[in-house]
């Protein structure tokens, strides 16, 4: 609780509380005038995520508690029926496992890769400039496309892959018709397509780290590796941390290469899609979609807080 | 600078003014939720035109809009179509939009705008969709149009005018209708020693593939089963039906997917890949592989033929599908898609809708359209003459057509059903999964779907 001190009290007339009444008067129209500049700023951004932000938001989560199918005029009220089915539901664990693997391999693999390739581009050689805009490039180019081209080169009749494959006399795995396969094909096209991402924020991070302190380790006799684990990649930590916040989201929401690569979702199915699928894929049960939808949210939210409450007291910020 | 930044949402922060802010806010995003959507209390959607609308008193809308998946790459001769449609009258003007790649985009693009408005005038829809549609009370029973537009509907060939009739009423107008053929590789066939048609039946063909096998044709198998992710649920009715089975009895909503026979069909698809290994499974489209030379046959639909004859290298052949070991005849499913008219728009636009579908599917027009995309010609009065010279195959097609029989009820009107039947076959035939087990699993799956979806809105 917390108190205040009564202020001290003062004449009518005395030149001090006149100056001060008057400071105050100012201070209230500067107020004022601020919250006017404020709102004048703010409101139209404010208005317009209220409008497709929030009211989808809270849109999506009515419609959770509906029995109904996409197109219909009319819906009937459920309750909590479809977070039901979906929690007691067999197909439940298939996605939730799905989705766990997939976030992991391609947060990980992006990751980790994105580490190595920026260390390579970290070099100052002939080329790096377009070395480094060739393995960025992939990530500004569009996940359809990206997803047909890759589509191409996976057909194991007609593909490169199988045409590289069957040059040396192996025969091209069935990407597209075994569902553990065509997961590992997806998880390759979207760590290819935003391992770039991950190697461009890493590179920023290597580029700022002090020449001194590696210098001194150089001095104090650490080898590479020891300067590697023991300075650099601390010292990378705020960059890891906002690395591994925004790709376990950006992999959460993966979509446009699953639609196009797997349509059917025969192994790949991750909660996004299991929404899409829910909605689009048949069965046009919005309502079950909506449900789905909001499990994801809800998981965001918590691995988010999660995130920043509990991982972030391991960055060490300089 | 403050030492501690309040925290808005303590308790001792949650004062009288700021809890009413918070509850108007809640309550605002509650009402926007319930702004909009779908409604619970019954009823919704405008008033359907019944038999009694006197289309006579309603003036035709100047302008519509036809949305298409622009089915066997038909585009290009759908737009001819328009602008011969604008040559031949000047009252409607028709204007085409490309809305989904396929039937399934173009279904959730008419979905989202039942809900968002900006509905078409005509619209495409496959087998698949329009009695959803129907259910769904979104499109309008054609009947009264056809009588007011004069749409000679006995000139319509009465398998494909019978696949829109539901409760004694046409949802839709033939259009893009296809069945499915055997295409093979001629090339391949005669370098085997096998005799230049299809073969009359599946038995007939294990005895022919292992001599394509053998013939060193650099294919990877002899033939390609169609891709599952497509329309395995209606690719393999063929073999269900010839064994004596079926994804339901015939005209019935009885599931009998997993009864015997249907186990012994799929069970032979299985052996196929698996035991004989004398047939793939398309990744993609079954027709690529076959014309780049990777397997010697497979089953595609007539739709196809204009692509397979413009992309094949090679001399195509095109038959009848085989028969089973129960039955030969009638074996082939039809297929494809119709055109069919919302029910949310004015009346106005549905009769110059109806208008516009009469020229679209006129005797000369499904000539026209069957020459650009190898789809059926819909109507008996088709001089479909020139279409035979351009492409002999396509008799083969015409002359099938007489012999086809209705899909089961249970691919074509259990909504998702086909998606379910693609993923069980994808199972069993590429997994290897148990048949008998998969098979009861759908069952189970397809009798849910019934009950939850259809049984509640017949």
């Amino acid at each position: 609780m917390t108190t205040t001190e009564a202020p001290r009290a003062l004449p009518p007339t005395s030149p001090t509380r006149v100056t001060a009444t008057r400071r105050r008067r100012w201070a209230s129209r500067r107020n004022r005038r601020d919250y006017l500049v404020f709102l004048a700023f703010a409101a139209p951004n404010l208005l317009l995520i209220a409008l497709f932000t929030y009211r989808p938001l809270f849109s999506n989560i009515y419609y959770s508690t509906l029995n109904w199918t996409l197109g219909a005029p009319v819906a009937t009220p459920v309750g909590l029926g479809n977070y039901v089915e979906f929690f007691t539901s067999p197909r439940t664990q298939g996605v939730l496992v799905t989705t766990a693997v997939f976030t992991v391999a391609t947060v990980g693999g992006s990751m980790v890769l994105g580490l190595l390739v920026a260390l390579a581009l970290n070099k100052r050689v002939q080329g790096v400039g377009f070395a480094r805009a060739s393995v960025f490039s992939p990530f500004v180019l569009s996940g359809v496309g990206v997803g047909l081209v890759w589509l191409f080169i996976f057909d194991p009749v007609v593909g490169v892959l199988g045409y590289l494959l069957r040059l040396v006399g192996a025969s091209s795995p069935q990407w597209f018709n075994d569902p553990t396969l065509s997961l590992v094909m997806v998880i390759i096209v979207f760590i290819w397509k935003n391992l770039g991402y991950a190697a461009v924020i890493y590179l920023a991070g290597l580029q700022s780290i002090d020449r001194d302190l590696l210098e001194a380790a150089s001095i104090d006799g650490a080898n590479a590796r020891r300067t590697f684990f023991s300075i650099v990649l601390p010292l990378l930590s705020p960059t890891t941390f906002f690395l591994l916040v925004t790709s376990i989201l950006n992999s959460l929401q993966a979509f446009d290469i699953l639609r196009i690569m797997n349509p059917l979702g025969r192994g790949t199915t991750t909660l996004i899609y299991e929404a899409y699928l829910q909605a689009f894929g048949g069965s046009n049960r919005a309502g079950y979609s909506a449900t789905v939808s909001t499990v994801l949210f809800g998981l965001l939210v918590l691995l988010t807080v999660f995130q920043l409450v509990v991982l972030e007291r391991r960055v060490h910020y300089r | 600078m403050p030492d501690r930044i309040p925290n808005a949402l303590t308790l001792a922060a949650l004062d009288r003014r700021r809890f009413l802010g918070l509850a108007g806010a809640l309550g605002t995003a509650a009402a926007l939720a319930a702004c909009g959507g779908p409604s619970t209390s019954g009823g919704g959607g405008a008033e359907a035109p019944t038999d009694e609308t006197d289309w006579s008193t309603i003036t035709p809308a100047k302008e519509i809009t036809f949305w298409s998946s622009n089915p066997g790459s038909s585009q290009a001769v759908t737009q001819q179509l328009i602008d011969a449609f604008h040559a031949a009258q000047s009252d409607i003007k028709v204007t085409l939009v490309t809305a989904g790649a396929n039937y399934e985009e173009i279904a959730q693009k008419f979905q989202a705008a039942q809900a968002g408005g900006d509905l078409p005038d005509v619209i495409v829809f496959s087998d698949v969709w329009w009695f959803r549609y129907k259910m769904l009370d979104s499109i309008i029973p054609l009947d009264g149009l056809v009588e007011a537009v004069g749409i000679e509907k006995d000139d319509y060939r009465e398998g494909l005018w019978a696949d829109y009739t539901y409760d004694d009423a046409q949802w839709a107008i033939p259009w893009a209708r296809s069945t499915p053929l055997f295409y093979w590789n001629k090339a391949h066939w005669a370098a085997a020693g096998l005799p230049d048609r299809a073969p009359e039946t599946w038995a007939e063909f294990t005895e022919w593939a292992p001599r394509l096998q053998a013939a060193g044709l650099g294919t990877q198998r002899a033939f390609q089963h169609p891709a599952l992710a497509g329309y395995a649920g209606w690719s393999f009715q063929n073999v269900l039906w010839g064994w004596g089975g079926g994804w339901s009895a015939q005209e019935s909503f009885d599931i009998t997917c997993n009864s015997p026979e249907s186990v012994a069909a799929i069970q032979f698809l299985q052996d196929s890949v698996y035991k004989d290994a004398w047939a793939g499974v398309a990744s993609s489209d079954s027709v690529n592989d076959l014309t780049a030379g990777a397997a010697s046959a497979t089953i595609a639909s007539t739709g196809s033929l204009v692509g397979i004859l413009k992309a094949a290298t090679f001399e195509v052949g095109a038959g009848p599908l085989p028969g089973g070991p129960e039955e030969t005849s009638p074996v082939c499913p039809t297929g494809g898609a119709g055109v069919g008219i919302p029910k949310d728009i004015a009346p106005e636009n549905q009769l110059a809708a109806a208008t516009f579908v009469k020229f679209l599917t006129s005797p000369e027009n499904t000539v026209t359209f069957s020459q650009a995309t190898g789809y059926m010609p819909v109507r008996k009065s088709a001089d479909t003459a020139a279409i035979v010279a351009a492409a002999p195959q396509v008799q083969v097609a015409l002359d099938q057509l007489e012999v086809t029989r209705t899909q089961d009820y249970a691919r074509v009107f259990l909504p998702g059903a086909d998606q379910e039947m693609a993923k069980t076959c994808a199972n069993i035939l590429t997994s290897q999964a148990d048949v008998q087990a998969e098979l009861d699993a759908l069952k189970t799956t397809l009798e849910t779907i019934y009950t939850r979806d259809v049984e509640p809105n017949l």
